[in-house]
Parts: C-alpha cells; sequence; structure tokens
C-alpha cells in the first residue's frame, strides 16, 4: 500500500471514529429502540407511563443495555449502580457524610424504575410510601405514634436528602439543631420556657426528643431519663442563669453516683470493671443522659452497642448456623455483667454450670457427668461444664456444640472410641 | 532516553529490594511455636486459677500472675522444667492482672482491683504503688498495661489519659506518649530494646508504634480483622518478633517489629498447646509463655527460628 493510500485510510479511520463512538454497535439507520421494542412489547406497555426515562424516550436501549452479551443481568452493559452513574453521578458528592445504602449497594432500582413510572423522577412509589417500603419500622413508628411530628409524617424529604448528605449523618439535609431551627424559634418564650431556660439552641434535639414521633406531647424518646420528667434540669447541670449552664456540676462517673451510688458503689466493689465504666466518660460510654428509646437509656440495641466493641462476637453469632437465643437477640447481660463482674469475661456467675442453669435443667437433659468432680480429660485443671461441648454464642452444629457431634466431639476425650 | 530511564528505575528497584531485605532479615525467619509441657500447680499440687499474667526474667525466674486464686507464684527454670519455689499473697495486691520483673529480681504487678501498678521486693513484700498523676484535663488514671525495659524505666498504659506515661526507676516522669487518633481501645504495651513503643488495640484490631523521640503513637498495621479477634496483650521477644495475645480468637499472632505478620498459632482447646480466652504474655530466653486464663493454666512455648 502507498503511503498515500495508507493516509487515506487513517482519515477515513479518524472520520469514522465519532461515528462510531455514537453508534458503538453500529446499528442501521433507525434500528435504535423501535428494533428492541419489536421484540420487548412489555416495554411498549411501560413507555404509555407518564414519567419514562429519557434514554428509554429516545429509543437508546442501548446507552445501558448490550444488545449482544453481557456479564451482568437484563443483559446490562456494566453493573446497575455504574450505569446510573454514567449520567447521574452528581447525586453522590465528593465528600459526603452519609449515603444511602441503596447508592452505595449500587441499587438505584429499589426506589427508581429504569423504564418508566407513574410518579415523577421515575420513582417506584410517591412520598412516603417509597421510604417505608424498606423502612417498614418506621412506617408502624409514624403509623402508631400518639403524637406524630407532623414534617415526618408529610415526607421524609422534609429532613431526610434520598441520596447522600455532606452535613450530617442519617443523609440530613443538615446538623439536627439547624434543621429543627427552620421551624422551631429557640428565642421563643414558649420555647424558652419549656427548656427551662437553658441555652438549648445549638443542642442535639434528638438527645431528648424523637424527630418522627412519640407518646407525648412533647414527643420525648420512649425512656427518660427521670430528672428530665421533673424538669430538674439543674440535678445535674449548672443552672440555667450560669454563664456556663450546659456544663455538669461533677464529671464523669461523679455525677451519676449523686443518685445512683447504690449501683456506682457495687460497681466498684467488684473485681473486675467493664473498662468503659472505668474511664471520665464512664456511664456516657453506653448510655443518654436524657432520653432513648431503648431500655436503660442505651444509645443503641444492646447488641449493637456491644457489637461497637466486640465485632468479633457478633461476627461469630451470624455466621454461625445455630444461635444461642440471648445472643442473638442481643441479651448480652443475660450471662455478662454490663458493668462490672468478680469473674473472668464479666461472666454473671462464676461457675459456668450455675449460670447455664439458671435457663437450663442441664441435670435433667444428659447422662454425661458434669460439675466439680469430674476433671476434663484433656486439662487437669478443668472440670467439665457446659463449655465442654457447647459454644456460648452460637456453632456451625446443633445444640451449639463445639465440633460435629457426629465426629470429632465426643472422640476428644473419648479416644478409645476411634479404636 | 526510556532506555535510560528503565536501566535507573530497574536499578532503583533493585537497591530498595536489597535494603528492604537486610531490613527484614530478621523478620524473614519463620518462627514456630512448639508446645511444652504446661505449668498447672504450686508445689502443694494446688491448680492455678485464671491466671491472667506471666514474666520470665530471661534466665532462671518466672512469676506468674495467679489471678483466681489471688496470688503470685514464682517458678525455677532450667532446661524446660519449671519447678515451683515460691508462693505469696500481697493485701495491697488483690487481683494480680499484669507482672514484670525488673533487672534487680524486683517484680512490678498491676492490680487489676486498683488499677495501680506496685512494686515488690524480690522476696515478695510490697514496697510501694507507682505514683501517676492523671492527663491534665481528665480525672481518673486507669492503668491497663505496663512494660519494664532494660533500664528499669515503666511505661505505663493509661487509658482514661490517653497516653503512655513513661517513668524512670525512680519514678519520675520522663515522658509522654499520646494515643493515636485512630486507636479505640488500647489494652497494652510492650517495649523492644531499642526503645520503640508498641501498642495492641483490641478493638481495632491493629498495633500502634511509637520510636524513641516520638510524641504520639502512629499506625503499625492496618486494622487485621481476618488474623486477630480480639486481641488483649503484646509483647516483644527482642530479636524482631512482637507475640500478640489474640483472647477473642483464642490463639497467638506473630508480627516483625516492622509490622509485617509472621503467622498464626494454637487455637482455641483444653489439650497441651491450645488456648483458651488467653490473657498476658511473655517472650524471652528462647520461650513463650502465656496466661492461660482459661485454661487454668501457664502454657509454655519453645520458640524455634
Amino acid at each position: 500500500m502507498s503511503l498515500h493510500h495508507k493516509l487515506a485510510v487513517l482519515v477515513a479511520l479518524g472520520l469514522a471514529a465519532p461515528a462510531f463512538a455514537d453508534n458503538p454497535y453500529r446499528l442501521k439507520p433507525g434500528a435504535t429502540g423501535d428494533l428492541c421494542l419489536e421484540c420487548h412489547l412489555t416495554v411498549q406497555e411501560t413507555m404509555k407511563l407518564p414519567y419514562v426515562h429519557t434514554p428509554v424516550k429516545e429509543g437508546n436501549c442501548s446507552e445501558c443495555h448490550n444488545p449482544h452479551t453481557s456479564a451482568h443481568g437484563q443483559l446490562l452493559a456494566a453493573e446497575a449502580g455504574e450505569i446510573c452513574s454514567n449520567c447521574h453521578g452528581d447525586v453522590v458528592p465528593d465528600d459526603p457524610r452519609s449515603v444511602h445504602a441503596a447508592i452505595v449497594e449500587g441499587n438505584c432500582i429499589t426506589c427508581h424504575d429504569p423504564h418508566a413510572s407513574q410518579h415523577e423522577n421515575g420513582l417506584a412509589e410517591a412520598g412516603n410510601q417509597l421510604c417505608f417500603s424498606c423502612h417498614d419500622a418506621m412506617a408502624t413508628k409514624l403509623g402508631n405514634a400518639r403524637f406524630p411530628h407532623p414534617p415526618a409524617s408529610d415526607s421524609c424529604l422534609t429532613c431526610h436528602d434520598p441520596h447522600a448528605s455532606t452535613k450530617a449523618e442519617f443523609l440530613l439535609t443538615q446538623e439536627t439543631s439547624a434543621l429543627c431551627a427552620d421551624c422551631h424559634d429557640a428565642s421563643n418564650a414558649s420555647f424558652v420556657e419549656r427548656h427551662m431556660g437553658y441555652p438549648v439552641a445549638d443542642s442535639r434535639c434528638t438527645s431528648c426528643h424523637d424527630p418522627h414521633g412519640g407518646e407525648t406531647a412533647g414527643i420525648f424518646l420512649a425512656n427518660v431519663h427521670a430528672p428530665l420528667t421533673r424538669k430538674m434540669c439543674n440535678q445535674c447541670h449548672q443552672a440555667s442563669s450560669s454563664p456556663d449552664a450546659l456544663a455538669t456540676k461533677k464529671a464523669g462517673v461523679e455525677l451519676c453516683r449523686s443518685c445512683h451510688s447504690k449501683e456506682v458503689n457495687a460497681i466498684e466493689a467488684s473485681d473486675r470493671l467493664h473498662w468503659p465504666v472505668a474511664d471520665d466518660t464512664s456511664c456516657l460510654h453506653c448510655h443518654s443522659p436524657h432520653a432513648s428509646n431503648e431500655d436503660a437509656l442505651l444509645f443503641m440495641p444492646t447488641k449493637e452497642l456491644c457489637g461497637s466493641c466486640h465485632e468479633n462476637s457478633v461476627k461469630m453469632l451470624d455466621a454461625a448456623a445455630f444461635k444461642h437465643a440471648p445472643a442473638q437477640e442481643g441479651s448480652c447481660s443475660v450471662c455478662h455483667a454490663p458493668h462490672a463482674s468478680d469473674n473472668p469475661l464479666l461472666m454473671q456467675s462464676a461457675r459456668v454450670d450455675d449460670l447455664c442453669a439458671t435457663c437450663h435443667d442441664w441435670s435433667s437433659h444428659s447422662s454425661h457427668p458434669i460439675g466439680e468432680g469430674y476433671v476434663d480429660q484433656r486439662n487437669m485443671n478443668v472440670t467439665m461444664n457446659c463449655l465442654s461441648c457447647h459454644e456460648a454464642h452460637g456453632s456451625p452444629f446443633r445444640s451449639f456444640a463445639i465440633k460435629d457431634p457426629a465426629g470429632d466431639l465426643c472422640v476428644e476425650c473419648h479416644q478409645q472410641i476411634t479404636k | 532516553m526510556e532506555y535510560g530511564m528503565m536501566r535507573g528505575l530497574r536499578r532503583v528497584a533493585v537497591v530498595s529490594l536489597t535494603a528492604f531485605l537486610v531490613a527484614g532479615s530478621v523478620a524473614a525467619q519463620d518462627v514456630k511455636l512448639r508446645p511444652l509441657r504446661p505449668i498447672y500447680v504450686d508445689s502443694l499440687g494446688t491448680a492455678i486459677q485464671a491466671p491472667e499474667g506471666v514474666a520470665f526474667d530471661g534466665s532462671s525466674r518466672l512469676v506468674v500472675a495467679d489471678t483466681g486464686n489471688r496470688r503470685f507464684l514464682i517458678f525455677d527454670v532450667s532446661e524446660d522444667s519449671f519447678s515451683p519455689a515460691a508462693e505469696f499473697r500481697l493485701s495491697q495486691v488483690p487481683l494480680p492482672v499484669r507482672v514484670r520483673f525488673d533487672s534487680g529480681g524486683g517484680i512490678l504487678a498491676l492490680d487489676g482491683k486498683s488499677n495501680q501498678v506496685a512494686r515488690i521486693a524480690p522476696n515478695g513484700t510490697f514496697k510501694s504503688f507507682v505514683e501517676i498523676a492523671p492527663a491534665s484535663d481528665r480525672g481518673a488514671v486507669v492503668v491497663k498495661g505496663f512494660e519494664v525495659d532494660d533500664d528499669d524505666n515503666l511505661y505505663v498504659l493509661d487509658t482514661a489519659g490517653a497516653r503512655i506515661v513513661v517513668l524512670d526507676s525512680a519514678g519520675d516522669l520522663l515522658r509522654e506518649i499520646g494515643f493515636a487518633p485512630e486507636a479505640e481501645f488500647l489494652s497494652d504495651l510492650t517495649v523492644n530494646a531499642s526503645g520503640t513503643v508498641f501498642a495492641i488495640d483490641s478493638v481495632g484490631r491493629r498495633v500502634f508504634v511509637a520510636r524513641k523521640g516520638d510524641e504520639a503513637l502512629a499506625p503499625l498495621t492496618e486494622s487485621m480483622d481476618e488474623d486477630m479477634a480480639f486481641p488483649a496483650a503484646i509483647t516483644a521477644d527482642g530479636l524482631g518478633y512482637l507475640y500478640i495475645s489474640d483472647r477473642g480468637g483464642s490463639g497467638i499472632v506473630v508480627l516483625g517489629e516492622n509490622g509485617s505478620f509472621q503467622g498464626r498459632h494454637s487455637g482455641r482447646g483444653r489439650s497441651q498447646g491450645f488456648l483458651w480466652y488467653p490473657s498476658g504474655l511473655h517472650a524471652g530466653g528462647g520461650y513463650l509463655f502465656v496466661a492461660d486464663r482459661g485454661n487454668n493454666r501457664i502454657q509454655v512455648f519453645e520458640v524455634a527460628r
């Protein structure tokens, strides 16, 4: 081929390149979405809906689907979330503080129909109903609340961004105090009176109030610290007229001791403190000083709270095929003392058997010798107890066995059986 | 020019690799832990109960914090043999949970009840508590672990103060090392011969380091979720290795002092060589001693490379 011919080919390829980019499958003129719709009749029906996704409307099916082959479901050209972000990447800002789980997982179609919908923005449902399709517990709560918070009942989007937020956790469009201040004027006389004159404008309102609704007119969280119910804020805080009104009168456990001296003294008399109890933050590692939806004013459900440090235990439990009910339910304190104990692992009893016996009548369930008089054959310093054969939290084997009951469990001690 | 650049890059790579291999030559050796017969009883045959601390003087004496029995046990060590030598109890230290020897044969012990470090004479008599002032903005001192270096300087892990306090043998403050912001819950520390401090994070499952002159700990490793469940104690062997007692996972994790993973040993069990919620540990003299709390014994490993 002469140089002239080579140049001609290169020029032709160069001119063709943009056309190829626009039409990667080299469809014949007119052979766009119309060609697809000849077979995909249901999409034809879908397109009659009021809100049709632009690529569908324009017949650009191949913008999302590969007409030939694909490694993804629905012949998608890439992972679903990746396809959406090609055009809608700006729904998640560069430095978000919170992102909706559906987006993180690439499940945009949880909320949006990729073809067409009855609802604006291609949403699968309208208004709060869309959110409730996943957040069903919230639907129940809002439905049952004696005093629902009107903004929450009206629309979740009053406070939450459905995609991501750069300003706050939980997809909130602003930090809590600023968000609440949109409607609640902290300088209002009634507001000041209800808050006992304390300067709470910049405080986190949700430490006392449930933003979704509650059983009291003040939409307080379900469980409220007694001094707060009696409006005795100054039991813990400086006087409202003080320049440092929100400061506490004492630090750490000493403040709590003022009322809970019996509990604190009992904790301190124990041999082993749970380490969070010991430092200056002390009780406030786990308990809210104001109000909570959890028992004992815990910041979050027990399993989540304990799991925030003891993640390994929760992981093991989640992976176990057979789970011990108290562990599964997050009733960690059935077996472990949350504050202090005289026993290792903060166990509630010195002897495992005694602890298990509070729920299980083990003396009747097995004829296997258990107790102080029976030495574990594997270790002369350990006597047979429930944990000789059972895992406390959960196990891959039935009855929470430490090993397969049909295999290694018994022969670990009874080795003569293998002969 | 491109060829010249490639040659230059290759030379840099070779030099870097050589430097890496030289620097890491100690840590590149395999560490093998061979279980020896555990220590079960005192001289009267009384069983050890839930021990949490152990220390070896490197030649002939071993001290055990027999926590469940609220006492200290001393053993004579000779050629893989551990003979009970003494027992003592101290009213000032009712719940010993960590122990170490100083260079004069004295014992330092952390009392889990009062959270204080006690100085104990070689004959077992109580001398004094180590005095530590609270951090400037904190009301309490909560000691979770401590270590003694070759010069008898004492390194105390104060979790309430988010710091490591370093005192000389007279108890005078030498320096303070702050926690790294990434630290979640530091539960023990160790010091190597060159004065580098290593701390273990039980919740974050990672190791932090502070070299001489550093004002604060910095991460040595990433979170080792796959290798550790809930690490509780750490010790350096003076030969370039760190041993970590993984209480939640009932195992021993070995790292190089550069943070490189060298292996995981033992596992959950009752038989010799296995562990059940292990607590403190100490390496030296070719041994690794582990306070095997849930098995009521001191598990002894011979360290081979």
